[in-house]
């Protein structure tokens, strides 16, 4: 992972840029960001998003990036608030394919699916569901163990306090890749001034046990995984 | 003293310096169950009761140095280790929620000789389920 993390520098810098504004006075270097050694997550930029002041507002949006080239998703951006959390039930998302996406089975992985169709912003913050902009292949282990816990941390401090977050997804691709490596999360609650959320971290985009070539999505059984694939 | 601590389903309690969740009705059980002793906290804690007009409430950073038999203490950002063999009881409140944790409540209570002696659920204001689960030695 670490190599493929410094084949993306150029990637994270230029994401440096843009969020630049973001940073200013911060030089943390995402070529910092550890392998994966059992952690789902590691925090970026010593947690602290790289929204800046200005950014913040009481003003509810949701924005998503157009697909580049190959067909994968960019940064999903948005102020988040009881205004863009959903009010009916969960709909079908099963006809979006995303980039890299495969529809495999190991024994080792709690659903048996090594994959699901991941939203950046999940469902429950922003209600969007077949948004082709919205969803990467993800692997389980980074949609539950990664992802979901941050969301339920936001959604659940907006219906309490009826504030506002700023919140950001960006996946993160290494080159040409169709799956990505990782996803980088922030959101900073508005009314507050972070007081009661703060966060900027990576989510690694690994399933313990499983090999994953993020060119194609296609995986292979580690060879220390004792549970096989599943037809 | 007796503990007050909210976790997660992993125990955590805190992400980033900040508590993982809150809840008004939560406050007002926790509250209610105080108001005929004295509920003691610090002053990261006590903001989140600003609201609530409860006497019971004493706010020091030194709380669990200065609380008494039967007192209560709510934790939120705090290692009780140092403490525990003053701790009689510990009031446990679960999110039934997964959030991140970096620092979890440190008290393995399958040891130690604590007891489940009450389970209860309840719905709080932003959570559609709180369980109370009440331990003693």
């Amino acid at each position: 992972m670490k190599k493929s993390i410094r084949a993306l520098l150029p990637l994270f810098l230029a994401i440096g840029l843009l969020l630049s504004a973001c940073s200013a006075g911060n030089t943390y270097s995402l070529d910092s960001i550890p392998d994966y050694s059992g952690s789902p997550y590691v925090t970026v930029n010593d947690n602290q998003p790289y929204f800046s002041d200005s950014n913040l507002t009481t003003t509810s949006f949701e924005s998503y990036s157009n697909l580049d080239s190959p067909g994968r998703c960019g940064v999903a951006y948005a102020c988040v608030s009881t205004d863009t959390m959903p009010t009916e039930e969960r709909g079908s998302i099963g006809q979006i394919k995303p980039t890299g996406w495969h529809t495999v089975k190991y024994d080792c992985i709690d659903g048996k699916y090594l994959y699901n169709r991941c939203h950046l912003i999940g469902y429950q913050l922003t209600a969007e569901n077949a948004n082709e902009k919205n969803l990467i292949t993800g692997t389980r282990y980074l949609n539950v163990d990664g992802m979901l816990p941050f969301e339920n941390m936001v959604a659940d401090y907006i219906k309490e306090t009826d504030n506002h977050v700023l919140y950001r997804v960006t996946p993160i691709f290494d080159g040409d890749n169709l799956v990505a490596s990782g996803v980088l999360m922030e959101a900073k609650s508005v009314e507050d001034k972070g007081e009661g959320i703060c966060f900027c971290i990576f989510c690694y985009n690994v399933q313990p046990g499983v090999n994953i070539d993020y060119a194609t999505g296609e995986s292979t059984l580690a060879e220390s995984s004792t549970a096989g694939e599943s037809n | 003293m007796i503990i007050i601590v909210c976790v997660d389903d992993n125990m955590g309690m805190m992400f980033n310096r900040r508590r993982q969740s809150q809840d008004r009705v939560l406050r007002e059980h926790i509250l209610e169950d105080t108001k005929d002793s004295k509920l003691w906290m610090n002053h990261y804690s006590a903001k989140q009761f600003s609201e609530n007009n409860a006497p019971q409430i004493n706010v020091d950073d030194n709380f669990m140095s200065e609380a008494g038999d039967g007192e209560y203490c709510f934790v939120e950002d705090c290692d009780i280790t140092p403490y525990l063999r003053w701790v009689e009881k510990v009031i446990l409140y679960r999110w039934n929620r997964r959030y991140p944790a970096d620092q979890t409540f440190s008290v393995d209570l399958a040891e130690g000789g604590w007891k489940l002696v009450h389970t209860e659920d309840f719905a709080g204001s932003s959570h559609d389920k709180i369980t109370e689960e009440i331990y003693t030695r």
